[in-house]
Parts: structure tokens; sequence; C-alpha cells
């Protein structure tokens, strides 16, 4: 198909009077829309008659499995056929005004809306509202019936905490902004709805709170998502490659969590979050190098101990980075940096070994790296087998066979186990492969290899953007107030403006927490607190 | 769209000025101050520090006469269209054998200390090519990257330098300021060779919102080269004493080798420091070849510098490989410096702003200092 066809195919179904209008014929409604959905043999069509006469006809059109059953029965259809049957059968507005009666009088649901195109008809009933047909008028009344089986509400997975709420995204959009709207009673949060998808009409929400982030930002996603023009949007990973700055880098731009506690703190930073339906992972907007390394406990456990634990994680990164390409230069090209005694050891642990460093360690990062994809993909109970044959055969019976030396074990173990430390996959990913290319560099040209290597990911790392925000801040745009939130976490009451790079409202607390001080005779009983109510 | 605003902050341009000035340079100037200026090399890197602020001022000025203007568009203005285009093409030519003797002086002082049998055109290629990447980023990528290779740099370097003070004698440095005026006079010519690089403010200043904001940054980055150049003449000095300090070529990084700190498990520093050397030789490079691509733009009146990037990398290797060895090229770079530097660092810019000021161009007052 040209590229001219695609696009007049564009504007035919974005234009609408294109889509078919209803008639006051319920038979020809009804013709039309069983045309249209032909052969879909999923779909209910419930025709009853109401009055004492019964020359009253509805139809109710549905999808079965994604309405609530008890709620149609109960609620519509109970209503209708008999409660209807007390009216008397001359009554005016019976005849008169049968519409407005069932309209605004006898269906008992929250839900209703009414339409007057087949075409949002036939996409209510697909999404699993309840369609409802009155002969003599075109007006079509949308009956909201959701309500499919569904996961419930469970613990995320991949984002675990010791201490923090337990709180997952699930598969259902309107599940997931119900738990981000929890955290953030504020008139000012706002929730923008679309349905992306030719097809399959996926229902996005953008949310953010309005006096807190920034203008241009909130504009710049919400005219990136209108740009999307796609047949079908299965996972939020659909959306995070449409819209992120350099679908070409290894680094996310975009953050994906499972924690409505997260997409409430980053909103509360100023940040743009997506749910997507179908999908138990949220996107946030803008998202920084210095974001992935954060956990969501982080904020909740205490702040000595959350510190020195970032820190750690952060050179855990570093290592797992740089760990066998500085092995391999060092022993390959600099022995002289290390004591003799040391550059000995090593000599004579890899004595014996047929390869030099590089390979070695390509051999055991590859192996290791099989190891990992092997025990996600197969079943649990499986997986551990993957683990003991992976560990005891190729740790043990490669070292001993003399294909690799001990010492690269260790050095392929560390970095395994420090490269778990990065809370967030797709950005442990990026280190993944950067890793590989280091280890190149490292067995090309030694330590200046390997600082080119790394050279070379800051470059691409100061040429990122996200969402207009340099994906290296705050280090880079300097400001020295958001570094409190970096390698460090400084206690919250320290924290008394939001990160000034990307929040538009940047006072977050107003007093402090100085007023809580023990007085001579004991507490002071709220005495902070009253001072404040006198402002 | 959010589109790049291709906007640097006071705190940026520092921070460039920093890492443009700070080079290769480093290990090899101190022994042709200690030549010069003997045992009182500090005090006149002092001296020439202050001096380069106030130089560095009347290239702030000249800036301020047109503000959100950069040097290659506002010297066409100043002295007409076609003689400002040579003039911006000579100052490239000229920094482009500034980055060629940098990129070679690197990699020979690498392939000596790090990797001997190593080629010199592989070390440099690779050292080139990465550098291409990042100038076509733009202006902000550099400033981004000044920005954060400057903790990566300093700090690991002076902690490895701490430990190295119990070989300090200070005695080395007496007496103080004897015959300090035939030391001056001695030193003068030689002064680019520490200071090459602040020319480039003049290109990076008019990327800031507001030029009249770049005294500070601009004085505070001068202050802390000056300080970096006088603490490293003084530790040089006090360790060899001037004498020998002349002796070897790279003084500094014989005093880096000898470091030696009990119980850590690195014996020599001088492969660990060497290698974080390339971050600082890497931004010496980017800094001046977003000029010279940039300076292309200019005068090819072309809305984008990333095109020119790749060319001109090849141009650049091909410099960087006509020195024979390191004699020659300490030899041209002896030339280089002591003429074609100092025109294009002191004569030009004072030229323009004085001929900017005769005929009355750009804003003559700026608001605020």
């Amino acid at each position: 198909m040209g590229l001219f066809t695609r696009r007049k195919m564009a504007e035919k179904t974005k234009d609408e009077s294109y889509k078919v209008q209803s008639t006051t014929s319920l038979d020809e409604n009804l013709e039309k829309i069983k045309l249209m959905l032909t052969d879909c043999e999923d779909i209910i069509y419930k025709e009853f008659r109401v009055g004492v006469e019964q020359d009253l006809r509805f139809t109710l059109i549905f999808t079965d499995g994604l309405v609530d059953k008890p709620f149609i029965n109960d609620s519509i259809l109970a209503d209708l056929m008999y409660h209807a049957r007390e009216i008397s059968p001359d009554a005016p507005e019976l005849k008169d005004e049968l519409y407005k009666l069932v309209r605004y009088g006898s269906i008992p649901s929250p839900e209703l809306k009414e339409i007057r195109n087949l075409d949002d008809a036939i996409l209510a009933i697909l999404t699993g509202d309840t369609v409802m047909l009155i002969d003599g008028t075109a007006n079509i009344i949308v009956i909201g019936t959701k309500g499919w089986p569904a996961r419930g509400v469970s613990e995320p997975s991949t984002e675990a905490v010791i201490r923090g709420p337990r709180e997952g995204f699930t598969e259902t959009y309107r599940f997931n902004s119900a738990l981000v709207r929890r955290r953030i009673r504020d008139p000012r949060l706002k929730l923008k709805q679309m349905q992306i998808g030719r097809r399959s009409f996926t229902d996005i929400g953008m949310m953010y709170i309005e006096d807190i982030a920034k203008p241009e930002l909130v504009k710049e996603v919400k005219r990136r998502l209108a740009t999307i023009d796609i047949d079908a949007i299965l996972d939020s990973g659909y959306i995070e490659e449409l819209i992120e700055d350099n679908p070409f880098s290894l680094f996310p731009q975009i953050k994906a969590t499972e924690r409505p506690d997260k997409v409430a703190a980053a909103l509360y930073q100023g940040k743009v979050a997506i749910l997507i339906d179908n999908t138990p992972f949220a996107l946030i907007v803008p998202a920084t190098f210095n974001a992935f390394f954060h956990a969501a406990e982080d904020h909740y456990i205490r702040w000595i101990p959350a510190t020195v634990l970032r820190l750690m994680r952060f050179i855990a990164g570093t290592l797992s980075l740089i760990m066998p390409a500085l092995y391999i230069a060092v022993t390959s090209y600099h022995p002289g940096i290390l004591p003799t005694e040391l550059v000995l050891s090593i000599a004579a642990a890899r004595e014996g070994v047929p390869f030099p460093a590089v390979i070695e360690a390509l051999i055991l990062e590859l192996t290791f790296e099989l190891l990992r994809e092997a025990g996600v993909r197969l079943p649990t109970l499986i997986g551990g087998v993957v683990g003991i044959v992976g560990g005891l055969v190729i740790g043990q019976a490669a070292v001993e066979a003399g294909i690799v030396s001990p010492i690269m074990v260790i050095i392929v173990a560390v970095t395994a186990i420090s490269s778990f430390s990065i809370p967030d996959y797709s950005f442990s990913n990026a280190f993944r492969l950067f890793r590989f290319l280091l280890i190149f560099a490292a067995g090309f040209l030694g330590l200046y290899g390997m600082i080119l290597g790394l050279l070379l990911m800051i470059g691409h790392l100061v040429r990122l953007k996200s969402f207009g925000t340099p994906y290296l801040s705050p280090f880079v745009s300097f400001t020295a107030s958001d570094l409190k939130d970096t390698f460090v976490r400084l206690p919250i009451f320290m924290m008394k403006n939001r990160p000034l790079g990307i929040a538009k409202d940047k006072i977050r607390m107003v007093n402090n927490r100085g007023e809580i001080k023990q007085t001579k005779d004991g507490y002071n009983n709220g005495e902070g607190a009253d001072k404040n109510d006198k402002k | 769209m959010i589109r790049n605003n291709d906007n640097i902050s006071p705190y940026q341009l520092s921070m460039i000025l920093i890492m443009a000035v700070i080079g290769v340079g480093v290990f090899n100037f101190v022994q042709i101050a200690a030549k010069y200026g003997g045992n009182d090399a500090w005090i006149i890197m002092l001296a020439m520090g202050a001096v380069h602020i106030l130089l560095a001022f009347l290239l702030i000025k000249l800036n301020c006469r047109f503000p959100g203007k950069t040097f290659p568009e506002y010297i066409q203005q100043i002295i007409g269209v076609i003689p400002g285009k040579i003039l911006v093409f000579l100052i490239s030519s000229y920094i482009m054998l500034n980055l060629a003797y940098e990129v070679r002086e690197f990699t020979e002082v690498a392939k000596m200390f790090l990797l001997p049998r190593t080629p010199t055109e592989i070390l440099m290629f690779a050292l080139i090519l990465v550098c291409v990447y990042v100038v076509r980023g733009g202006v902000e990528s550099v400033a981004r990257l000044a920005e954060i290779t400057f903790p990566i740099l300093f700090i690991p370097f002076f902690l490895v330098l701490l430990p190295g003070f119990t070989s300090l004698d200070l005695t080395n440095l007496l007496p103080v300021g004897s015959e300090i005026g035939t030391k001056l006079t001695r030193m003068v010519p030689h002064a680019p060779h520490a200071f090459r690089g602040i020319e480039y403010i003049l290109f990076y200043i008019g990327f800031m919102e507001r030029p009249q904001k770049a005294y500070k940054p601009v004085a505070w980055g001068l202050v802390f080269v000056t300080g970096f150049y006088t603490l490293v003449s003084i530790i040089v000095l006090s360790a060899f004493g001037a004498k020998s300090a002349t002796k070897s070529i790279w003084p500094l990084l014989i005093y880096i080798r000898n470091i030696n700190i009990p119980g850590l498990f690195i014996e020599r520093l001088d492969g660990i420091i060497l290698s974080l050397w390339v971050v600082t030789v890497f931004t010496t490079i980017i800094t001046g070849f977003f000029i010279v691509t940039y300076s292309f733009s200019k005068i090819f009146n072309t809305k984008e510098q990333k095109q020119f990037a790749l060319p001109l990398m090849i141009i650049l290797y091909y410099l960087a490989l006509q020195a024979a060895g390191l004699a020659e090229l300490y030899q041209w770079g002896d030339w280089i410096f002591k003429y074609v530097s100092s025109i294009f660092i002191y004569v030009v810019p004072v030229f323009a702003l004085v001929i900017a000021a005769l005929r009355r161009l750009g804003v003559k007052k700026s608001e605020d200092f």
C-alpha cells in the first residue's frame, strides 16, 4: 500500500461524517450492527418487548465475557421487563416519551450515555459496555457494564520492597488510575484519557499534577502520544518505543514501573505518568540516569541506611560495568600497576589456560548470560536445575578442565551479583551490553581502550535527553540543591524543594522539623501545630 | 517539540574553560616553567594567571557588545563578511593545529607509559573517533560533557597527589623571588603554552543567554586553572628541585610514579593517572573541535555543524601524524605557541574589540557587570 492511500485511509477514519448514523427503525439499526459484527459469535443480542401490549421493542447487545451479567439482569432487564408492567398501558409518557423515560428513569446504572452512530455503538459493545436499541428513536443508550475476569491488586513481582506499600498495578486500566488517585486527593491531579490503536482502541491515560508539572512537558507528552497511529498497543513497551527521544539508544529514557506509590512520587515531583490498559506497567517521563538507580524503598527506610544502600548500588553498578574490562586491561597490558605478588598469583592461576584473558572473559560472560536467560524463561522448577548445572558444571568443571582460570570465575560472579543490584531491568540491560563493549575495548587497547569505551558511553549519555531533560541531570545542568536525592538520600526534612530541573512549583515543605522540639518539662504537646494554625 | 536550545549556563562555561585549558600540557609545561623560571616557576604561574584573567575579561567585553551572537557571526560584522570569514578560517586552522598537537602529544605519552607496542595511528584514531561522536551532539553536549568529566577527573587526581606529599621538600623553593623580573620576561613568550584554550571562550560565551554573566564563571575557571598549575609546579619543584625537574620531559608523571602507598593493592599510580588523563585530553579536543566545526558551519552558512565533524576529523588525524617523533613535535609546538598562538589569543581579540569600538558597533555599554 502506498503512502498516499495510507494517508487517505487515516483521514477517512478520523472524519466523523464517515460514521454510520443510526435511524429510528430498530430493525434497520440491528441489521446494520449485525452486518458489521458478522461471525463475531461472542456477541449476544437480547431482544425483548415491554408493555402490556408487548409492543415496545428493545434490543440489548453486549459481548459475552466482557460484561457483568448479573448487573444486566438485575438493573436493566428486570427493571424494564417487570417494573414496566406496573405502569398503566395508557400512560401518556409511555407512548410519547418512551426514550426519555428509559434514559432517565428506568435503568439504575451509574454509567449511562447516549450516542447517535453505530460505529461508536460497536466500539462500546467491544469495550464491554451494553448497547440498548429502542424502536422508534435514533438515540442509542450505552450502559456501563464492564466486568471481566481481572487479576486483583497484588504485590509487584519485579519491584518488591521490605518496607512500603505492597500494592502493584494490574492489567485493568481503571484499577490503576484509582490506585494513583488514592494517593493524590488533589483536584489538580489531572487524568487525560485517550484511545490509541486503530484496531485495539487501547485506553491510555496521562496523569499529571497541573500546577507542579511544567506545561511544556505536558504539552509535549500529549503531542507525542497524539502522533501514534498504529493498529494495536499491547503493552507499555509499544508506547515507550514510539514516544522516546532516541529509540536507538541502549538506555531507556522512560521509566516503567509497577508501583503506584512510585508513580505518585513522580507526579509529586512534576513528572508525567502514562497508564496503559492491559499492562501492569505505567510509564514515567522524563526519566533520568539518576532515577534508574533509585528503589522505591529509598524514601521509606531511614535516611542513613538508605544513603549507604544507594551508594552501594552506584558502586555496584560501576563494578558491573567495568570489572571484567579492568581485569583484562590490567592483566594483559599493564601488570606493572599491581604489586608483584598479586601479579604472580594471577599468573599462577592462569597457567595452563590456553586463551588470552579477553576470550576467557567472553566465554564466561556469555555462559553467564545464557544461564540467566534460561533461568528467566524456564518454569521455576526447572530454573533451579539450570542454576545448579550452571554453577557446578560450568564453574567448577571449566576451571578443572583448564579452560578458564578461577580468578576469572570470581570476576564474572562478582560482576553478575553487582549487576543485579541495579533496580531497573531495562536499565541494567544497557549496562549488560556496554559491559561487552568495554571487554572488547579493553582487550584491544588496554586501560586506554577501556577509558575510551567509558568516554563513548558518557558521550552518548550527555547527548541523550528525555523529554527535554538532560539524561544525566542533575549531574549536568548543575543545580546543587538537586544533588540531595542522587548518590545520597538526605532526610526528607532537608529536601524542602522539588527537583528544580523538572518541577514548576518548587516548594514542597513549608514548616520546619524543628517545631517538634522537646521542652524541659516533656513534650510541647503540639504547641508547634497550634502556632501553625494561627498563621 | 522540545528542541535543543543551544544554550549554556554560566557554570557550564567555567567547566568548559577549565577542561579546555587543562590538557596534556600539564605534564610537559612544568618542565618548561622550571627551565625558564627556576625555583620561582610557581610565582610566575600565579602572575600569568592574573594577567590571563584580565585578558579573558577583554574577550568577554568584546562578546558583550554582541549579545546572542558568537564570534564567527559578529566578526563578519566588524571587519566585513569576506575578511571575517578568512579570519575565522585562520583561527579554526590554528585550533586544528593545536588539537593535532594535543592528540599527538598525548598518544606519545600514552604509548610510552601504557601501550608501548601499539601503533600510534590506532591510538589516535580511536581517540578522535570517539570525540567526533560527541561533537556531533552540538554545543549542549559539549557543555554537559565538560560538566560531568570535571569531578570524574579532578577528584581522583587530587586524591592521588596527596599521599606523595611526604616526599616534598619545600626548601627546594628557596630563595623565593630572586631575579624574578628576568625570569618573567624569559617566560612570557611561553605563556600560551599553558593558557592556550582560553580563546575558546570567545566562541562559547556567544551561546550564553546573557554574556554579561560570564565574568564570574570565567574568573573562577581561570582561578582554578592557575591554582592547579601553581600547585603542580610547587609539587614538582619541591619534589625534584628546579634543576632535575628540567631533566625529564614529564616530571609530574615521574612524581606520580614514585608515589607509594603501603597497603594499597595498586603499586604504580602513573598508569591509573594516565588513563584518567585520557579524559582531559578528550575534553580539550572536544571543546576545540566543536569550535572548528561550528566555525566551518558559519563560513559556509549552514544550519548545522554536524556534517563537518567527520571530514575535519580526517584532516585532524592527518595533521597529527605529521611530526616524525616527540622531539620534532615539541619543536613545532614551541614555534606554534610562541608566535601563532600569541597572535590568535592576544592580538586578534584586542584588535577586534578596538575596531568594534571605533566603528561603534554593537551594544556600547553592558548593563551590568
